[in-house]
């Protein structure tokens, strides 16, 4: 099971040789904050140090593999790595082919961005163009519900689609609103938030090969702590800031 | 399903995909010919400045990879979107594929195609380009009766090789820009039926038998031209037009 | 940055620099190592390819002559991409044919049809290494054919009586091809290897899409746009300045091979009976 259009390992060269017991954690290094490649060259963000934290509550030994974005279920299955931590929302399409722990970011609302400028009547989408991240929970929605009206363009990674839509090429961006909010934040009035929040997923969790039951029992122990004790929610406010969060 | 069946089935499959390579090849090749005209004629020129852009330009265009000039031309598009593009109310046009694809393999082929003509331009026998001083002839006279005509024959065979290299190149357009709806060339086509049944020897074959076929029609068409251009020669002296020239890119 | 370079440099010029050689950018000045592999490995696989083509292309035997006449010509009709895509995902799939022969049960193998591979211990995981070994040898089998072309045409050329001469001393067959005319062959065949070798540099930009980490790649992530502090540095959208690196890259190899190969024809061409070709 491989892609022929950049699947794999991107051979971030994290770290050598991987001993029999090292659980390895696929990732996209390309989705901040979630998961992004730093400056020094290293992966990091909020999954890192989450996975870094689990890992160290289960008692395993972890190590991460950069993979790209639409080939990371297929490259799962096949072995390349034992969990998929990304950002991927738990749907039940997904849950066709692989397992999930449960979500360790709770549910979040998928949102449009746009130019400030933009006019758009969303009760009646036409016409327009639509960026998405190919294979993603928003390419699926898009492609069910406003594709025949209007025109889809689907990037390989969400820093593309964000370029296009910055550059005037897409006239909406449809994205997780965790991805987007620093995004228009830092765009300083240039992009803005319209139309409905739509909800997709039912939040994050970790994503698993059918069958990997017992990693799934650590690593869903290892949630149930970091959710009592905290110390998600500080991660998720070192990260993201506004939450959501778990306590209340 | 057998096999041939399987193959039949394909070949109905690609057989739109292959009209979007085929579209690619011909909205540039007429405009890259005319391109490389212009580009050949400023390489010939006496001015050193004019002679010197068009030789620069050459170079870079052949020096460097299909690949990362259509990666490098549409990013360049994008971030003149906002400023340019938009403004002057194009940027559904120039941004799309279907035209931004063509532009660069007009680029591209120009270069090409003008180092071709050029190598053909110098081999113009000294001897009719005399003769046709001595008659007097003005400069266009000379270029368009005699200089031209002796240039096309020559330039022909590799110009040829150049087209099907060409049409080889529109592979590569989907892989760098962005593919919109369901408009999707041979290898896009291939690669995402190769996604859902992993049986790689059937659609690449059948997308290679496109390639192959395609390529050998415009061996044809272009071999019958070069018949017409030597009409005027005796017929045993004509090259015999192969399928595999040895001219290369 | 040291003090005393930001003190001639200037700040600016120093927090350049500073960012061109932080670690995500030395990953990808790291990454040209395998677009350097794979265009010396991917040439040696060329030439060994083009000179067993160009081998069978002169036999006297008329199946190798088929055989050489297919490979030349199939291979040249139909896009570098294509054949460069479909041969390592061809060969893998051969392999793990073979594994699943032998690694797979009768139910797992009724259960998973349609499906690749038949069973999980049929797989063959292929990391970078593996790719880029199986790119190489791909880039070496599509300019191999161009190569034997090449190379046959350059056998041809080779004065008839120099080979007439070495069959009088009572060398066999092979010794005549192997101590006189291939020997011989290169000085005819430079020209067109130096454009063949052109054309393979060009096509070493294509490893992006056999899922290796290469400097396309890398140019495409370094250039995406940042918004975020805690990435790093905060820039709008600028991969047309990376790939215009690579551009101005490629272009710079190709004039050093264009030198290189000039040297080569000077060298080679001492000595020769038929300086005509020079």
């Amino acid at each position: 099971m491989k892609k022929i259009i950049l699947a794999a390992a991107i051979a971030v060269a994290l770290s050598s040789a991987a001993s029999a017991q090292t659980v390895r954690l696929g990732t996209e290094g390309a989705y901040a904050p979630w998961n992004f490649i730093d400056d020094s060259g290293k992966l990091a963000g909020f999954e890192i140090d989450l996975g870094n934290e689990l890992c160290k509550r289960a008692a395993i030994e972890c190590e991460f593999v950069a993979n790209e974005w639409d080939s990371i279920i297929p490259n799962l299955i096949a072995g390349n790595y034992d969990a998929i931590i990304a950002g991927m929302s738990i749907t039940e399409e997904r849950k066709e082919s692989i397992d999930f722990t449960q979500d360790y970011y709770p549910s979040d609302a998928s949102r449009y961005a746009m130019a400030a400028g933009a006019n758009i009547d969303f009760d009646n989408l036409s016409g327009i163009k639509i960026g998405v991240q190919g294979a993603t929970i928003h390419a699926s929605y898009v492609e069910a519900n406003l594709a025949a009206n209007n025109t889809v363009l689907s990037y390989e990674t969400a820093d593309q689609s964000v370029a296009d839509l910055v550059a005037g090429n897409i006239d909406v961006l449809l994205a997780d609103g965790s991805f987007l909010d620093p995004i228009i934040e830092a765009s300083s009035g240039a992009l803005k938030f319209g139309g409905p929040d739509i909800l997709l997923g039912g939040g994050v969790g970790l994503g698993l090969r059918k069958g990997d039951d017992d990693l799934e029992a650590k690593l869903n122990a290892a949630i149930d702590e970091v959710k009592a004790d905290g110390t998600l929610d500080a991660l998720i406010a070192k990260w993201f800031e506004k939450g959501p969060f778990y306590s209340n | 399903m057998s096999w041939f069946d399987a193959i039949i089935n394909d070949i109905i499959i690609l057989a739109k995909p292959s009209l979007f390579n085929i579209y690619f090849a011909l909205a540039s090749i007429p405009i890259g010919f005319l391109f490389a005209i212009g580009l050949t004629l400023m390489k010939a020129s006496k001015s050193k400045i004019i002679s010197g852009i068009a030789s620069a330009y050459i170079y870079a265009f052949r020096g460097s990879p299909l690949f990362i000039q259509l990666f490098m031309f549409y990013s360049i598009m994008l971030s003149l979107n906002l400023s340019v593009w938009k403004p002057m109310g194009i940027d559904h046009i120039v941004l799309h594929p279907l035209f931004l694809g063509p532009m660069i393999l007009i680029l591209n082929t120009s270069a090409y195609s003008a180092q071709i003509l050029y190598g053909a331009y110098q081999n113009v026998p000294k001897g009719e380009l005399e003769a046709a001083r001595s008659f007097g002839m003005g400069r266009v006279r000379q270029f368009l009766s005699v200089i031209w005509p002796n240039m096309i024959r020559l330039a022909w065979p590799a110009y040829t090789n150049e087209v099907v290299f060409l049409f080889h190149a529109t592979a590569l357009i989907y892989f760098t820009l962005p593919v919109i709806n369901e408009q999707k060339d041979l290898m896009n086509k291939a690669g995402e039926l190769f996604e859902k049944d992993y049986n790689v020897f059937l659609h690449f074959s059948v997308a290679a038998l496109y390639y192959l076929a395609i390529s050998f029609v415009i061996f044809l068409a272009f071999g019958l031209f070069y018949k017409y251009l030597m009409r005027h020669e005796a017929a045993a002296k004509i090259k015999k037009f192969k399928f595999s020239p040895k001219y290369i890119r | 940055m040291p003090d005393w370079l930001t003190n001639i440099i200037g700040q600016d010029l120093s927090d350049g620099l500073a960012y061109i050689t932080n670690g995500k950018h030395m990953m990808w000045y790291a990454s040209f190592r395998f677009t350097i592999f794979a265009g010396i490995f991917g040439a040696l696989c060329a030439l060994t390819f083009g000179l067993l083509g160009a081998i069978m292309l002169n036999s006297n035997f008329f199946l190798f002559r088929l055989i050489g006449a297919a490979y030349a010509n199939v291979v040249r009709g139909v896009p570098d991409v294509l054949f460069f895509l479909f041969f390592p995902l061809a060969f893998e799939q051969g392999v793990e044919y073979f594994l699943a022969k032998s690694n797979c049960t009768a139910d797992e193998l009724a259960a998973n049809i349609g499906n690749w591979p038949p069973c999980p211990d049929a797989q063959w995981f292929l990391g970078t290494n593996e790719y880029l070994i199986l790119a190489s040898v791909s880039l070496g089998i599509v300019y191999g054919a161009f190569c034997a072309n090449v190379i046959h045409g350059a056998m041809k050329s080779v004065n008839k009586g120099q080979l007439e001469a070495a069959k009088a001393y009572g060398m066999k067959p092979m010794q005549v091809m192997l101590r006189v005319h291939i020997p011989q062959m290169w000085i005819y065949a430079l020209p067109g290897l130096s454009n063949i070798w052109m054309l393979l540099v060009k096509a070493t930009s294509l490893l992006s899409l056999l899922q290796i980490a290469d400097i396309v790649l890398w140019a495409d992530r370094l250039g995406a746009p940042n918004y975020l502090k805690q990435v790093g540095l905060v820039h709008p959208d600028w991969r047309w300045k990376y790939y215009l690196v690579l551009f101005l890259f490629y272009i710079l190899v190709t004039f050093l091979s264009e030198r290189a190969f000039a040297y080569l024809r000077k060298k080679t061409g001492k000595g020769m009976v038929d300086e005509a070709v020079l």
